[in-house]
């Protein structure tokens, strides 16, 4: 029998395969957080203030006992910087809304950025002020955006996908140089107490990109290797996120050999992998997993219906662990972020943690 | 001179080999020997795509070809479309493609697009971040058979319920099917907010709007 264990605890005795009292949990719930604060905060502001945003992320680590947390703020925090029109509204989630690729000569305006300034300062900062404010007390995977995704966000995807076709030198080029900003980053990030990178790797996704596609483009010594050895080097442990449907897990858990691994499932696509499809496929054998309660379950479900989708979790990936001889190597999380809109109930968060207690005890 | 087989050969293998100018060039021949464009369109443009489609769907080629070949069709039709005399048109189903309001991301939606087209619709596209005022205006007045609605973002779902509430207001919903997408919906919000159909997946949900079976 395991002894009662800290949140904090159970994050880093997963990682280390170590047994745990129940599994660890985290329901991605990032923008969502503000809700917490004292003060009325809205998307926007965490959107451009780094304290509203790292209390908010603090505020909801501690009151609901995360495991993990991993800062995911928005996918428009480079793409910014790199010149791209960014909308903030007051209850939305930032986006890009203008891009700056029209031509293939754009591409040469990808230059590494100087990251003490502009919204990557605003994300080093608000990092920062989480892994300081959690240390020890949860486990914090700061969320960087990788240099592809980076580059889609601030090109336009199509219009990057059609270039990578028809046109991949300008790419490629453009690539080396969001793959310095990224490098960039990481070593700031290295200077915080924040124990983990968590790269967003979105694009290693099927119905996107095929393996060559994605060897060419992100998963080769130039780009995601070579962050991947930077973030060793740092210190720092090494996450990925990707929520895409179909991910390429045999690159991207096999081969970039992450310590944490977060996706999502889709259950109407029969390609997209579900607890028992990954347990049985042997990625939990290299690293934690994260995942894979439905994000829509928080904004449309009932707390009776979280319970019963987190047991039901619970239940499944306990027997697969037991199956494959892991004590503990998956996180009950949530796919992707929590909707941070204002209508989301937060009862559904608390349901989630509750469920974790209820359902996933190892010793029973 | 170029028989009318070969120039949809030529329609059809420019999109197979993703040549955005091979198409305008083969459409503009096809107009010269006397094609009908809706066969130019049907017989070579689409008949290409819709084994891109197929390519995709087994996982052969993937998004980035997709969205040449895609740009190759569209190129075609941007000439041929303009010379079908409308009252050929009269009898082709009608569709609205967008994003709605609050949103952006259109990759979703412009692969519907495509295989909608594909598909022998007539299709509107009305972009991204449309409004749902917008939405149900373009549906009435143009008669529309069809709506397909898409969106990346959580907050912005409920724009979907707003268009179909406007729909039902203006009295509009019965004359119309309308299918919704993109990564936050399910069947369940579908069924919640009066869509007809959702899918994950542009060449079922053009099957299943052609078939009414998924």
């Amino acid at each position: 029998m395991v002894k009662t264990m800290t949140p904090y605890e159970r994050a880093t005795a997963a990682l280390a395969n170590e047994p745990v009292d129940e599994l660890p949990a985290y329901p991605l719930a990032c923008a969502i957080g503000r809700r917490l604060l004292p003060q009325k905060t809205t998307l926007r502001e965490m959107s451009v203030n780094a304290k509203a945003c790292a209390d908010s992320f603090i505020a909801a680590a501690n009151k609901y006992k995360f495991s993990y947390t991993v800062t995911l703020i928005d996918l428009a925090v480079q793409a910014h910087d790199y010149g791209a029109e960014v909308r903030m509204d007051e209850e939305n989630t930032a986006f890009v809304t203008g891009h700056v690729v029209h031509s293939p000569e754009d591409y040469e305006k990808f230059q590494p950025l100087d990251v003490t300034k502009g919204r990557i300062a605003y994300l080093i900062e608000a990092n920062r002020q989480i892994a300081a404010g959690l240390k020890n007390k949860a486990f914090v995977a700061c969320h960087v955006e990788g240099p592809l995704l980076a580059l889609s966000q601030s090109a336009g995807a199509e219009r990057l996908f059609m270039d990578m076709f028809s046109d991949p030198e300008p790419v490629l080029k453009a690539l080396t140089n969001t793959t310095e900003t990224c490098s960039r980053i990481a070593k700031e990030i290295a200077k915080t107490d924040a124990p983990a990178l968590l790269w967003n790797f979105l694009w290693g996704n099927y119905s996107v990109l095929g393996d060559n596609e994605y060897k060419q483009f992100e998963a080769n010594d130039k780009y995601a290797y070579k962050l991947i050895k930077e973030t060793h080097d740092l210190g720092l442990g090494f996450a990925i996120h990707n929520c895409a449907d179909m991910p390429h897990l045999d690159t991207q858990i096999k081969q970039y050999k992450p310590d944490l691994y977060s996706l999502a499932y889709y259950p109407l696509n029969p390609s997209s992998p579900s607890a028992t499809k990954v347990l049985d496929g042997g990625y939990a054998d290299h690293c934690v997993i994260a995942g894979q309660i439905d994000p829509q379950l928080f904004a449309r479900g009932t707390p009776a219906k979280m319970d019963a989708a987190v047991g039901s979790l619970c239940q499944e990936v306990k027997t697969g662990l037991c199956k494959h001889n892991l004590n503990s190597k998956w996180c009950i999380a949530s796919g992707c972020e929590v909707p941070p809109e204002l209508k989301t109930p937060m009862e559904n968060i608390q349901a989630f943690m509750d469920g974790v207690d209820n359902h996933g005890k190892m010793s029973s | 001179m170029t028989t009318k087989e070969e120039v949809l050969e030529k329609l059809s293998n420019s999109v197979l080999n993703y040549k955005r100018n091979d198409a305008i060039a083969a459409a503009n021949e096809s107009l010269t020997i006397g094609v009908n464009p809706i066969d130019a369109i049907n017989e070579g443009l689409v008949k290409g795509m819709s084994i891109i489609g197929d390519r995709y769907a087994a996982h052969q080629i993937y998004l980035p070809q997709v969205l040449t070949a895609a740009s190759a069709m569209y190129g075609g039709l941007d000439v041929l479309l303009p010379k079908i005399p409308k009252e050929e048109l009269s009898d082709a189903k009608t569709a609205v493609t967008c994003v709605v309001e609050g949103d952006v991301h259109d990759i979703g939606k412009n692969i519907v697009k495509t295989m909608l087209t594909a598909g022998g619709f007539v299709v509107n596209d009305l972009g991204k971040d449309v409004a749902p005022e917008e939405i149900a205006k373009t549906m009435e007045q143009k008669k529309i058979n069809v709506l397909c609605m898409s969106t990346l973002m959580t907050p912005t779902m409920d724009n979907m319920k707003k268009t179909i509430d406007i729909l039902k207001e203006d009295g509009y919903r019965g004359n119309c099917t309308v299918t919704i997408g993109g990564p936050p919906t399910s069947p369940a919000f579908a069924k919640e907010i009066g869509a007809d159909h959702r899918d994950s997946n542009a060449q079922n949900a053009v099957g299943w709007l052609k078939t009414g079976k998924d």
